[in-house]
C-alpha cells in the first residue's frame, strides 16, 4: 500500500511532497476511523448497560429499542402521581391519567377535572412517553427483595462482598510479604529449589483442589455458608503474590540492610521497618489485584455459599437474574453498581493494573 | 560483619555439618515462609493427593467412600457427555483462543498508531476486561437476546435476520467467543508492551530498504512479538480449560430455575461445567476428582506440546 509510484518527470519535487502529505494524512485519518470504529465495540455494550438501566419498565422490551431511555409522563392528581395516556375514544384522542387497571379495562380520569372517571378499555390506550432517565432503577435494584420473605436485598450482597474483599486483601498481605522477603533476602539452603515448588503450585488447576478442600471445609469443619473457606486460605500466601513481591524485594540495595545488620537489627526488624516501608507501592498493587480478584470471583461463592444471605455481588446478581427473568433495567442497574467500584479502581491506579496485567497477563 | 555467600558446605555432607550460621539462616528463611509452608500442604498437597485418592472411589459426601479401582476413568471413557463437554472446549480452545489472540494483535497494533486521544482509547480497549463476569455475561446475554437485543436489532437495520444466539444450540458457543472478544483487553496490553520493545531502528531502515507496511508486520512484527504470542496462547489454552463462569450464567439465564447446565442442549457444557455439575449437582466426588486429575494431566499435555512446538516458531533476540 505504502509503495507508491510517483511518475517522475512530470511532477516536480513540490507536488511530489505534496501527494505523500496527502497520503500521509489519509492514511491516518483512515486509521484514525479504524481505531473508532473498534472502539465503539468497546463502549457500546456499556453505554447499552447504562441506557437500559435508565429504562422504565415498557421501554425495556420496545421493538426497535431505543438508546435514550423514555418513561411514562406523569401527572400530579390530588396526592397522587399518576402516568398519562393517549385514549382513543370514538375517533376523538384525548391525553387522560390512569388511575387503576381491572380485567382490560382502565379508570382513566382528566386531570384538570378529577372528580370524573371514565371507564375505557386499555386496547384503545397508549401510554404518553417523554425522553426521561429513571435513576429510581438503582434505588429500587438495591433495595428489592431477591428472595421474598428472606430480607436479603441487593445491599446484603454488597456488604458480604466488602467482607470477602476486605479480608482477603489482609490476608494476603500478610501472608505473602514475609514469604517473599524469606525468599528474595535470606540465604538459606534449600531455598531455590522451594521456590520452583511456589512457582510449580501455579500450574495446579483449581478443579483439583476443589473437591478435596469442599469437603474438608463443609464436613470436616463445617464452613457452608460461611466466608471462611474464601478467606482463610488467603492467610497462607500464594504463588503470583509472592513471586511478585520477591521480585521487587531483590531490587532493594542490600547496604541498606547491612548497615541495620551492623548495628544488631534482626531480619525481622529489617524487613519491618526497612523493607515493608519502601515497599508500599508493590503493596498497593497487590491490594488492587487481591480487591479485583475477590468481586470477581463466582465459582469459590458458588461452591460454599448456598444462603442468599451470605451471597456475594457475583452470586446475588446471577440469583436476581434467575429470579426475575424480566426486570432488565433493574438488573442493568445493580450490574452497573457492581461494575462501578472496579472502573472508578481502576482510574485510581491505572499504572497498577497496567504493569499488573503486563507481569502476569491476569484473568482467565 | 562480612557475608560469606556460600556456606561452608561441601554437597554431599550431611545438613548437621552446616555452620551455625548457615544454620540459623536456615530457621529464618523457614520462618519468614512458614505460612507458606503449611499453606503449601494444607490447601496443594493434601487436596491434590485427597482428590488422586477420591478419583478411585465412589464417593458421595454423606455416605462413606467405597474404593472402586479405576472404574471412574472407564466410566469417564463411556460417557458421551464427558466426550461432548471435551469437544465443547476444544471448540473454544481452537476457534476462540486463536481468534482472541488475533483480535488483540490487531487492537494492540491500532493502539500503537500515535493519533489524538490514544490515551483514551486505550482506556475504553481495556475497561471491558475488568468488568466482573457475571456482569458482563449477563449485558451480554441481554445485549444478543434474540427479539428485542441491541444486536439483531442492528444488523436488522442493515437487512441482515441475526440467529437466536445464546438460545440456538449452534450460535451458543460463538456466542461465547463474542462475550470473550469484548474482554481482551489484558492481552492487547501485553501485545503492545511487546510492540513498544520493538526497536524504532528496525522499522525505519526496513522502511527506507523499501520494505511495505505489510512486509515489516510479517517480517519484523511478528516474528519478534512471538514470544509474547506463545505466553498469551499458553495461558488462554489452560484459562479456556478452566472456563466456568460465562458458561454458569449463559444457561442459568436461558433455562428455567435450576434446571439445565449446558443449555441449551448441552452445547455449553464445557469441561468445567461437567466437572461441578457431576460434583456438586449430582455429588458424585469420586467421578468429579477423575475428571478433575485428567483436566491437569490435559493441561500439562497441552503446555509441554506448546512450549516444544514453540521452538519451530519463536524467535528470541539474540538467541
Amino acid at each position: 500500500m505504502a509503495d507508491w509510484a510517483v511518475t517522475p518527470g512530470r511532477s516536480t519535487g513540490h507536488t511530489l511532497l505534496a501527494v505523500r502529505q496527502v497520503r500521509r494524512l489519509l492514511a491516518r485519518l483512515a486509521s484514525h476511523l479504524m481505531v473508532m470504529a473498534v472502539g465503539l465495540f468497546f463502549l457500546v455494550p456499556f453505554l447499552w448497560m447504562l441506557s437500559t438501566a435508565l429504562k422504565s419498565d415498557q421501554d425495556v422490551f420496545r421493538v426497535p429499542p431505543t438508546w435514550l431511555p423514555h418513561d411514562n409522563l406523569y401527572v400530579q392528581v390530588g396526592d397522587q402521581q399518576l402516568p398519562m395516556y393517549r385514549v382513543t375514544i370514538e375517533g376523538h384522542t384525548r391525553q387522560l391519567a390512569l388511575q387503576s387497571i381491572a380485567e382490560g379495562y382502565g379508570i382513566f380520569l382528566d386531570p384538570a377535572n378529577p372528580a370524573q372517571t371514565e371507564k375505557i378499555r386499555m386496547r384503545y390506550a397508549e401510554p404518553v412517553l417523554v425522553v426521561g432517565l429513571r435513576w429510581r432503577n438503582f434505588v429500587d435494584a438495591m433495595n428489592r427483595a431477591t428472595r421474598p420473605g428472606l430480607g436479603v436485598t441487593f445491599w446484603t450482597y454488597v456488604q458480604n462482598s466488602l467482607i470477602v474483599a476486605i479480608f482477603s486483601i489482609i490476608g494476603t498481605l500478610v501472608s505473602c510479604a514475609p514469604a517473599a522477603y524469606g525468599f528474595a533476602r535470606i540465604r538459606w539452603p534449600g531455598r531455590d529449589l522451594v521456590f520452583i515448588l511456589v512457582l510449580a503450585t501455579m500450574m495446579l488447576p483449581f478443579q483439583v483442589t476443589m473437591i478435596p478442600l469442599y469437603i474438608f471445609f463443609t464436613t470436616r469443619l463445617g464452613w457452608s455458608n460461611t466466608f471462611l473457606p474464601l478467606i482463610v486460605p488467603t492467610f497462607f500466601g500464594n504463588a503470583f503474590d509472592i513471586f511478585l513481591l520477591r521480585q521487587f524485594f531483590r531490587t532493594i540495595p542490600e547496604e541498606l540492610a547491612d548497615a541495620a545488620r551492623v548495628d544488631g537489627a534482626s531480619e525481622f526488624r529489617i524487613f519491618w521497618n526497612i523493607m515493608l516501608p519502601l515497599s508500599v507501592p508493590v503493596l498497593a498493587t497487590i491490594t488492587v489485584f487481591t480487591f479485583l480478584w475477590a468481586w470477581n470471583d463466582f465459582q469459590g461463592p458458588l461452591i460454599y455459599l448456598t444462603d442468599p444471605r451470605r451471597f456475594t455481588m457475583a452470586l446475588g446478581l446471577q440469583d436476581f437474574q434467575q429470579q426475575h427473568a424480566v426486570a432488565w433495567n433493574q438488573l442493568m442497574a445493580a450490574a452497573t453498581i457492581f461494575t462501578v467500584p472496579i472502573v472508578v479502581l481502576f482510574f485510581f491506579a491505572q499504572r497498577t493494573f497496567i504493569q499488573g496485567v503486563k507481569l502476569t497477563g491476569l484473568k482467565g | 560483619m562480612a557475608l560469606t555467600n556460600t556456606p561452608r558446605v561441601h554437597p554431599g555432607r550431611s545438613p548437621k555439618r552446616w555452620s551455625p550460621r548457615t544454620r540459623r539462616q536456615l530457621w529464618t528463611g523457614l520462618a519468614f515462609i512458614s505460612l507458606w509452608i503449611c499453606g503449601f500442604f494444607l490447601f496443594n498437597l493434601y487436596p491434590m493427593l485427597a482428590s488422586l485418592y477420591y478419583s478411585f472411589t465412589e464417593y458421595h459426601i454423606k455416605q462413606p467412600l467405597v474404593w472402586i479401582g479405576s472404574l471412574n476413568y472407564v466410566n469417564l471413557v463411556r460417557d458421551p457427555l464427558f466426550w461432548r463437554s471435551l469437544y465443547n472446549t476444544g471448540y473454544m480452545v481452537v476457534i476462540g483462543v486463536p481468534l482472541s489472540l488475533i483480535v488483540s494483535f490487531i487492537c494492540a497494533l491500532l493502539l500503537n498508531i500515535k493519533i489524538p486521544g490514544q490515551s483514551i482509547y486505550r482506556v475504553i480497549y481495556f475497561l471491558p476486561s475488568i468488568v466482573p463476569v457475571v456482569a458482563s455475561t449477563l449485558l451480554w446475554l441481554w445485549i444478543l437476546n434474540p427479539n428485542s437485543g441491541l444486536l439483531n436489532t442492528l444488523l436488522a437495520e442493515v437487512g441482515i435476520r441475526g440467529p437466536n444466539w445464546t438460545r440456538d444450540p449452534f450460535w451458543a458457543k460463538p456466542s461465547l467467543i463474542l462475550l470473550g472478544l469484548w474482554g481482551v483487553g489484558n492481552t492487547i496490553i501485553i501485545y503492545l508492551a511487546g510492540l513498544q520493545d520493538i526497536p524504532q531502528t528496525l522499522m525505519e531502515a526496513a522502511e527506507l530498504d523499501g520494505a511495505s507496511w505489510w512486509q515489516r508486520l510479517w517480517k519484523i512484527t511478528i516474528p519478534l512479538v512471538s514470544p509474547i504470542t506463545l505466553f498469551n496462547l499458553i495461558i488462554g489454552v489452560i484459562a479456556t480449560f478452566q472456563y466456568f463462569a460465562q458458561a454458569y450464567v449463559l444457561s442459568a439465564g436461558i433455562s428455567p430455575v435450576g434446571s439445565g447446565l449446558g443449555a441449551p442442549l448441552n452445547s455449553t457444557l464445557f469441561y468445567s461445567v461437567y466437572l461441578y455439575q457431576q460434583g456438586f449437582v449430582y455429588l458424585k466426588m469420586g467421578y468429579a476428582s477423575a475428571q478433575a486429575w485428567i483436566l491437569f494431566v490435559i493441561i500439562l499435555i497441552c503446555t509441554v506440546l506448546l512450549l516444544r512446538s514453540s521452538e519451530h516458531w519463536t524467535y528470541y533476540e539474540g538467541g
